[in-house]
């Protein structure tokens, strides 16, 4: 048998998957996350289409100051999340987690200016049922706040459990929340 | 990552925000140039989260795939309120 002939083993390709920083699977979450809000965010367009004049009328009573000052809490909270990573992968730990308390602290602020929000709207009737636009309007910022909400737990657990990859995979959920809302906010709030 | 590069890009999300503020407040509302100039900068804030605070940055295969499904869904979205508005 004629060694020379057999073809060389072939060396594995470069892996694309293995360029993804952090855990794949938070990378799958990150993807199906923007599905699952864009596919909302095109469903609120599309209805807006029936009705652009009542989506507008109902979109003027909504307080854009306060959704503007909630961008600034989160993507400064994200500052702050990316920093204790930071921090953590250089082995400063007690800094590591002021960062994520400073973080987390950001993310309660921003919800409870969401709170102020809804309670507005409560207090002038407004619910769920009151147009498709709420509707809508509590439907997706509500399940936002609720990944706040899991995003602020996230950090609160890995401030313990404090090992590079899981505060590197609740820091990327962190910035996955903040990267719905810089998406979300223009279309619920400012377009007319 | 730098503390330089991660400030760069908090920097850079605050320019941004402020950039929404001032199309939204122009008195341009309901015009297709402040529909299109807030998808933009959204598309811009969310490429920076990406690539800065996320890390994407260091797999330029990764980044332009993402950057292919926001330009997409942004595209749409554009298209949609073009659409319910009548234009």
């Amino acid at each position: 048998m004629n060694h020379a002939m057999r073809p060389e083993p072939r060396s594995p390709g470069p892996d694309v998957l293995s360029e993804l920083p952090g855990e794949l699977m938070m990378w799958v979450l990150i993807a199906s996350e923007i599905l699952v809000f864009g596919a909302a965010l095109m469903a609120f367009l599309a209805v807006r289409a029936t009705d652009p004049a009542g989506f507008a009328a109902n979109q003027a009573l909504l307080d854009q100051t306060a959704a503007a000052v909630n961008t600034i809490v989160l993507v400064t909270s994200g500052l702050c999340a990316a920093a204790a990573v930071r921090a953590r992968e250089a082995g400063a730990r007690d800094v590591a987690r002021r960062w994520l308390f400073v973080a987390g602290g950001l993310g309660i602020v921003f919800l409870v200016i969401k709170g102020f929000e809804y309670a507005s709207k409560a207090s002038l009737g407004i619910g769920t049922d009151t147009s498709p636009f709420f509707m809508f309007y509590f439907l997706v910022t509500g399940f936002h706040a609720l990944h706040v909400v899991a995003g602020v737990v996230l950090l609160a657990i890995v401030a313990w459990a404090d090992s590079v990859r899981n505060m590197e995979a609740a820091v990327a959920f962190w910035h996955l929340v903040d990267l719905i809302w810089v998406l979300l906010f223009p279309i619920i709030y400012v377009l007319r | 990552m730098p503390a330089r590069d991660l400030v760069h890009a908090w920097l850079a999300l605050l320019l941004l925000s402020y950039g929404t503020l001032l199309v939204a407040s122009s008195g341009t509302q309901g015009s297709v140039w402040m529909a299109g100039g807030v998808l933009v900068l959204a598309g811009l804030k969310a490429r920076v989260i990406l690539a800065r605070y996320l890390g994407l940055a260091a797999s330029r295969f990764w980044m332009r795939v993402f950057d292919l499904v926001i330009g997409l869904f942004l595209a749409a979205a554009f298209a949609l309120y073009l659409f319910g508005s009548g234009r």
